[in-house]
């Protein structure tokens, strides 16, 4: 009988005090984020005392999203009439400052916090399309001279509703005089003719990591619902392909995870105190390009024997447009596997992928090829965006699949601007990914999968860059196919990049009891 | 791969047009590969049976197909793992890297890069010298070509001290000491860390060409490796990384070398958003010997306009945090070497089980290692 998972030295988490979005995702196929500064700061934290109560917590999100997935399982689809609006909040270093003091706000122990975004847009080879030094110089939020001091998230299911708690939510007269100012908004919504997909059509969202850490008292009942049985050795998994990483990883004040061994390291002393049960937040507004990606896909397979543009974007993303990774199902789509989540993100690198062994009352999913070693990128290339940001099993330049742990986040991004009519014409239509993602060291998770390994035509394992988001100064990346079994190789070059930063912030998504008592109150 | 002599590290013109020095220079380098595939023929003749699938390119060379370069170029950060973060509260402690060092005393570096910082007296940054040179590289020139060490250290060091002096500096009783005072308290001239050396990385990879089990089972992860085959450290990004990469060709039954010329290379560097007043300085990054992607030394200082206009290296931002320490730099550099695996897939190794294969001398090669006494395998410890 396969035996459940059972470690009681998993925390405890705070659930009414870590913002729901942050380990348990809004999920929501509407979500406005509002870029807003202070004017004035007894009016700012009159503000911040009235939202306080509307601000989700973990335990709300989690349970209304456990809710919606029975109802959905029960039902064969999702469940129509169960409609919720969320929202939570993040501070720039500026706006921590203002309403704390600069050295509470340097206590934030992430020095690409403190500097904020626009200082590290150079360092992550963010380009100006017109040219300027600054590369935030024509940023529609968070450039130069423009860094909003909170970012609100209002997400629903129902536009309508979002609407209504924006009118709650936004400042007010009432709150001023000098209440905060609305400096930015913008509503991402997913895409209505293909749910969870992003703008060049491949499915996102695919893999997250699996956050350790129990909801209640008792041992067994965990924020990350297992599906698998213990497996041998350190490295275990909630479901196929999905690790599980110890919470201090994303939320400030739990045990993070050991980049040697896997195992929980005890986490540091806060100062300030208060800072336990945040996280710090990662916003890229991401525009991308979807013709000039269509028309080079389309080009560079006809210069390859046997190649199809689909292929050939599978290759360069790891998965094809359904979701379906390249290393089950390498020649062509397999759109039942793209949507089976106890397979599509079953996969390793240098390995052989084990059989999984499901826990009693899983039911096993439909069979489907099985995952091969693939070491040197024959099937899956190293240089597969999936692959540059997650190598896996595989080594990267900075040290062994524990320490790739140590480097994941959680994203919640969701899709802006409507979906293109003609995939292989420029409608000259703004659109693209809010990117979003949690975690407690952008130094040493956001800006290490973006600058060390999507940029690297070299790391985490050499074979060119991550041509998806990977950026580099000439905007040229290198993308190696390998043919003949590894004895020769097909090398494309793109002339240009289809995602474009215009926009964004590093934030502290602060606990509830911290936004109420001391960012709304102040010391 | 099949070559007729191996080549100074980086192709490095140190040893001019004197063909006599370069074939010491191809035989020394032979004999290490030679030691290597000696000891690990040793081990697994001891052990079972089975075939190295380590060779050395000009006395066992082959002349059937090679795979890409690519699946054969291993990268690693050169930046110490062991003083890197360890946890969202737990930052990189750079000072810890770069203490002080005394003559005698090497370099915590390990990563087959070192940097010295030079400061002015007012504890300012005005340079920061990278050097991956191995040193029994340099102990071979120090045996065979005196000179050329001293005006290696004249160009690169430039040591306020007459010619004799520096000579007497660097070779006291007439034997050249590694850790004299210009290579360790006063700069960088090649790497000063035990297993920074060119004899531990050919043996690092004729050793990682050994498949291992335990339990029964076919180990293929990096750090259950490094450790049941204990060829280096794995708390380095080197070693382990090194080893796993070498272990997966021979776990496909190929045949492994290393591509002439040997060496451990800086790849490349990432100077995006490091500034000067807010103007781009990754170009004060220089490579001074060697070239991408098989750079030797790099300096980083500023132009002397700068200078003269009263800045220093410590004014320098790198994505606006300040720069404090070389090894903000070091994590800036791509490590690597070149390995080579032939298409063929021939050799059926048995895995063996876990235990270092010895590094003391084969009585064969006994003698020849007397006779050249900076030839030594040592392991990556």
């Amino acid at each position: 009988m396969p035996r459940a998972i059972r470690s009681p030295r998993e925390p405890l988490l705070d659930v009414k005090e870590i913002q729901g979005n942050i380990l348990a995702g809004f999920n929501k196929d509407q979500q406005l984020l509002l870029a807003l500064t202070f004017r004035d700061i007894p009016a700012a934290r009159r503000w911040l005392r009235r939202i306080a109560g509307q601000i989700s917590s973990l335990e709300l999100v989690n349970e209304f999203n456990s809710l919606f997935r029975k109802a959905r399982a029960s039902l064969g689809s999702d469940p129509a009439g169960m409609i919720a609006t969320w929202a939570n909040i993040a501070f720039s270093h500026p706006g921590l400052a203002k309403l704390t003091s600069v050295e509470d706000a340097n206590g934030v122990p992430d020095g690409s916090f403190q500097v904020g975004l626009p200082a590290r847009a150079a360092t992550l080879r963010d380009q100006d399309p017109g040219g300027s030094a600054d590369p935030t110089a024509h940023w529609k939020i968070g450039g130069t001279g423009n860094v909003p001091d909170v970012l609100l998230i209002i997400a629903s299911d129902s536009i309508s509703e979002l609407r209504k708690a924006e009118d709650r939510l936004r400042p007010n007269s009432g709150d001023g005089p000098g209440e905060p100012q609305l400096i930015w908004e913008e509503l991402g919504q997913t895409r209505p003719d293909l749910p969870g997909h992003e703008h060049f059509g491949f499915k996102d969202g695919v893999s997250q990591p699996g956050v350790r850490g129990r909801l209640h008292a008792k041992p067994d009942v965990f924020l990350t619902r297992r599906k698998l049985a213990h497996a041998a050795g350190k490295m275990q998994f909630a479901k196929p392909g999905q690790p599980l990483i110890w919470p201090g990883q994303f939320v400030f004040g739990y045990q993070s995870t050991d980049r040697e061994t896997g195992d929980p390291v005890e986490a540091g002393k806060l100062k300030p105190a208060w800072l336990m049960n945040g996280s710090l937040l990662v916003f890229r507004r991401l525009q991308q390009n979807v013709a000039g990606f269509t028309r080079f896909v389309k080009d560079a397979a006809s210069t390859i024997p046997g190649m199809t543009p689909e292929r050939l974007g599978a290759l360069l993303v790891g998965r094809w447009k359904s979701g379906a990774p390249v290393l089950r199902a390498a020649d062509h789509d397999l759109p039942a596997l793209g949507t089976s989540p106890l397979v599509n993100n079953d996969f390793l690198f240098t390995a052989n992928s084990p059989p999984p062994v499901f826990l009693p009352g899983i039911r096993p999913p439909k069979p489907f090829p099985e995952a091969p070693a693939d070491a040197h990128g024959l099937i899956c290339p190293h240089a597969a965006h999936i692959r540059k940001v997650n190598p896996r099993d595989q080594d990267s330049d900075l040290g062994d699949q524990f320490d790739t742990l140590t480097r994941r986040i959680l994203r919640r991004g969701i899709p802006y601007g409507p979906p293109i009519h003609d995939p292989a014409t420029d409608d000259g239509v703004d659109r693209g990914l809010h990117f979003l993602c949690y975690q407690t060291s952008i130094e040493q998770q956001f800006e290490t999968v973006q600058l060390d390994w999507a940029n690297s035509p070299n790391k985490p394992t050499v074979g060119g860059h991550d041509v998806i988001i990977g950026q580099t100064s000439d905007q040229r990346r290198a993308f190696e196919l390998l043919t003949n079994a590894g004895a020769s190789t097909q090398k494309l070059t793109t002339p240009t990049q289809w995602v474009t930063p215009t926009g964004g912030g590093y934030f502290f998504a602060p606990s509830i009891s911290a936004l109420r008592d001391v960012l709304g109150v102040g010391s | 791969m099949k070559i007729d002599h191996f080549d100074p590290p980086g192709n490095i013109d140190d040893l001019g047009n004197d063909a006599g020095l370069k074939e010491r220079w191809s035989k020394e380098m032979s004999g290490i590969f030679d030691d290597s595939i000696e000891r690990v023929t040793q081990f697994l003749q001891s052990h079972g049976g089975g075939t190295c699938q380590f060779y050395n390119p000009v006395t066992g060379g082959r002349t059937d197909p090679d795979l890409v370069p690519s699946l054969g170029d291993i990268p690693w950060n050169g930046f110490p793992k062991r003083f890197g973060a360890t946890g969202p509260t737990h930052p990189t402690n750079f000072a810890a890297a770069e203490p002080k060092r005394n003559p005698g005393q090497a370099r915590l570096q390990d990563e087959y890069l070192e940097w010295h910082v030079n400061r002015n007296t007012a504890d300012k940054i005005v340079s920061i010298h990278f050097t991956c040179e191995a040193w029994d590289y340099f102990e071979f020139l120090a045996a065979q070509a005196p000179d050329t060490v001293v005006a290696l250290y004249q160009k690169f060091i430039n040591p306020p001290v007459s010619h004799a002096q520096l000579k007497a500096d660097l070779f006291p009783r007439e034997t050249y000491d590694r850790l004299n005072k210009w290579n360790t308290a006063f700069g960088a001239m090649h790497l000063t860390h035990s297993a920074n050396n060119l004899g531990a990385e050919v043996f690092l990879g004729a050793s990682a060409t050994v498949r291992r089990q335990e339990d029964g089972v076919e180990i293929t992860q990096s750090i259950p490796l490094i450790r049941c085959a204990d060829y280096g450290d794995d708390k380095r990004n080197s070693d382990p990384n090194i080893g796993i990469a070498v272990n997966d060709l021979a776990r496909e039954k190929r045949m492994i070398t290393l591509a002439n010329p040997v060496g451990l290379y800086m790849a490349d560097f990432d100077g995006a958003g490091i500034t000067l007043n807010g103007n781009p300085a990754g170009g004060f990054f220089r490579v001074v010997r060697g070239a991408f992607p098989q750079a030797l030394r790099a300096v980083f200082d500023l132009p002397s306009a700068e200078v003269t206009a009263g800045h220093s290296v410590s004014d320098v931002k790198i994505g606006g945090q300040a720069l404090n320490f070389g090894g903000q730099l070091a994590e800036r550099i791509t490590m690597h070497l070149f390995g080579i695996a032939s298409v063929d897939q021939a050799v059926n190794n048995a895995p063996m089980g876990c235990g270092a294969i010895p590094t003391t001398s084969a009585p064969a090669l006994a003698a020849a290692a007397a006779a050249f006494p900076h030839r030594r395998l040592h392991p990556r410890k």
